[in-house]
């Protein structure tokens, strides 16, 4: 199993924003069946790794590789196939405002799934039921709140049943309880059908019940400070690991240390 | 890991195995409509491990299709299956309407609602004035108060960069309006009355007409879209919070450079449309400049020129006030900023037009006769 070869691999990358660099040497690997969850102090660039590993940005050096080919080789064929067996939740859930939270769940079905349109609302009515709207499905995304919003996103996300997802800050604005139950829900989605999932999160809650990996992100060094498992990084030496497991002000942590 | 699914027949039993894949599912729908015509069927999932999400509905649908016609055996289904299909059992007839495209009795109460929007808006307008009107008395008792950068920038943006476009389009409507004008009155050997015709209806009636709907354009939709973007953002609740007189940081600065720019482009408005005239008059009449010039200077007051600016007042006032409310009515997202610019030009534009009907049918009372 740990042997198996990564169904994502970033290597050497390198990117930013204008002439301003944010990220440089990454490199990691996400196993089939993991949950890899990326965390770092708010503004590292997580949420801009996250668009390189899924393509919406081109990096400015490096790769990202799936299942072994280039996301960016073959003139985007490689990164339109990946597209499809992908789910990606953004940080702000991200559904289209026009259409009620079933037609939005709805959306990627009817794109790629050859079912008739009565299977799809049942399919897509699952999903949202997975996230607990199912009282929702014929509101619109402003009519409920911005948590809902983000289970919402959460339940588009997996509509295909993806082999992978990518969740940007999946509990930031939901309740504790909410919270928890999003986590438990992930991992029995990860268990049943073996998703692989890729978590940027700052919740410790989380990243204690649900990561299998974690990787932290410093804007200090603009790159990986440190992976491991959770218990490891808890014991790491570096202060600036210490205090955001041990919730400390980066201060605090050298007097501690 | 698991897998990929099969799916066999053995007489009226048709077997899963393994993981059931939404992209495949049609084999097992159309295996299962195709035994059911044969007569019953057992549908055997005790070697099934899980279904994909859509799957799962497929395969509840083909079997409720096929209990239309005949008996359908599920063996070894998980309860979490089944439990799956009990909820889409409940759901399914009430799902169908959701998200439906509207039907025609549903597009008629959009119209009773459209109606209720509109006077909304109508009141709302009002209301929106009347507040604007206060802030701007404020502003006039506190002058400190007002925010001058953000009225010099918008004076820039609303008044300075549409100088070209005003003074282009001027030029040309005031050649086509000395060329028909012209025209007609060639017949009658009356073309010395072409500069008359060119002055009355430029000062009068285009100049103000044309720079305030080119105004419109540009600058009540940028209000919109501006106020309505801070709104979904919620920068205006922000500001709000943070004790702001949102009015004043909003409203005023937009108004104050509209009232101030807009007699001014009046003025440029009628000075290209007056030029366009006497060109076309060289050109066409072969009237001197100096014989257009005097004509204007003989029947033209002063007055038709302070009242076209007046109307560039009023339209100012109008404009501003509409681009800005048409802003803070967005409540959704995004797309109802569009919508909202849309909506602040043509309601501008309207409003607009209203009024230059009424001050017009003021003017022609009140203006003094001219000695021919
Ligand atoms: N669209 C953008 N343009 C320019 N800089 C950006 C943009 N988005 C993010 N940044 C910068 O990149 C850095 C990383 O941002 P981000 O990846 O969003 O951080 P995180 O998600 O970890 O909080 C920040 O310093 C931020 O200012
Ligand atoms: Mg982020």
């Amino acid at each position: 199993m740990s042997d198996a070869i990564p169904i994502l691999e970033v290597r050497d990358l390198e990117g930013g924003y204008g002439s301003s660099r944010v990220l440089r040497d990454i490199s990691f690997t996400v196993a089939p069946g993991e949950i890899l969850v990326i965390v770092g102090r708010s503004g590292c660039g997580k949420s801009t790794l996250l668009r390189y590993m899924v393509g919406l940005s081109r990096p400015w050096a490096g790769s990202v590789l799936f299942e072994g080919s280039d996301i960016w080789s073959d003139s985007g064929r490689v990164l339109s196939s990946a597209r499809r067996r992908w789910g990606v939740l953004f940080q702000s859930g991200a559904l289209l405002a026009s259409l009620t939270l079933l037609e939005n769940v709805m959306l990627p079905l009817s794109e790629f799934r050859d079912l008739s349109p009565a299977v799809l609302r049942l399919a897509a009515f699952r999903k949202l039921d997975m996230v607990g709207l199912a009282d929702f499905a014929a509101s619109y995304p402003l009519e409920i709140s911005g948590g809902m919003q983000k289970r919402a996103g959460l339940a588009r996300a997996l509509a295909l049943d993806p082999d992978m997802v990518f969740f940007d800050e999946p509990s930031a604005g939901l309740d504790p309880v909410t919270s928890a139950e999003l986590d438990q829900l992930v991992c029995s989605i990860n268990r049943t059908l073996g998703t692989t999932m890729v978590i940027v999160t700052h919740e410790l809650p989380s990243i204690l019940a649900i990561s299998d990996r974690v990787i932290m992100l410093d804007s200090s060094s603009q790159g990986i400070i440190a992976q491991g498992r959770v218990e490891q990084l808890k014991e790491h030496s570096d202060l600036r690991v210490h205090a955001f497991f041990h919730r400390l002000p980066q201060g605090q942590a050298n007097d501690v240390a | 890991m698991t897998t990929d699914e099969s799916i066999s027949v053995e007489g009226s039993v048709l077997t899963v195995r393994g993981l059931l894949r939404a992209a495949s599912v049609g084999a097992l729908t159309e295996a299962l409509s195709r035994i059911a015509r044969g007569g019953g069927v057992v549908v055997d999932l005790s070697a099934c491990d899980g279904m994909e999400t859509a799957a799962a509905a497929a395969v509840f649908d083909a079997i409720r299709r096929a209990r239309n016609t005949t008996s359908v055996e599920v063996r070894g289904a998980s309860s979490e299956l089944l439990q799956v299909w009990e909820m889409f059992g409940l759901r399914a007839k009430a799902l169908e309407s959701v998200g439906r495209p509207r039907s025609l009795r549903t597009h008629f109460e959009g119209v009773g609602a459209d109606v209720l929007t509109a006077w909304d808006v109508v009141a709302g307008l009002l209301s929106f004035s009347r507040q604007s009107l206060e802030a701007m008395g404020r502003t006039l008792r506190y002058p400190a108060s007002l925010r001058l950068s953000l009225a010099l920038y918008y004076m820039e943006q609303a008044g300075v960069k549409a100088v070209p476009i005003i003074g282009v389009l001027c030029w040309l409507l005031g050649t086509v309006l000395g060329y028909q004008s012209g025209y007609q009155l060639k017949t009658f050997g009356a073309e010395i009355f072409m500069p008359d015709l060119v002055g009355y209806m430029v000062t009068w009636e285009i100049g103000p007409l044309l720079a305030a709907i080119l105004v419109a354009g540009r600058s009540s939709s940028a209000f919109a879209a501006e106020i309505g973007t801070m709104k979904v953002r919620q920068e205006v609740d922000a500001l709000e919070v943070m004790g702001f007189d949102v009015f004043q940081f909003l409203v005023i600065p937009k108004l104050i450079a509209l009232i101030l720019v807009m007699p001014v482009l009046v003025l440029i408005a009628d000075f290209f449309g007056l030029l366009g005239g006497l060109l076309i008059g060289g050109w066409y009449l072969d009237m001197p400049a100096s014989v257009y010039m005097s004509r204007l200077h003989l029947v033209m007051l002063p007055l038709d020129f302070y009242w076209g600016m007046l109307k560039g007042l009023v339209f100012a006032l109008i404009i501003a006030t509409v681009g800005c409310f048409t802003g803070t009515r967005v409540r959704g997202g995004a797309s109802e900023v569009g919508e909202a610019t849309t909506t602040a030009v043509v309601t501008a534009v309207f409003l607009v037009i209203v009024a230059d009907a009424l001050i017009s049918l003021v003017y022609v009372r009140i203006r003094p006769g001219v000695i021919m």
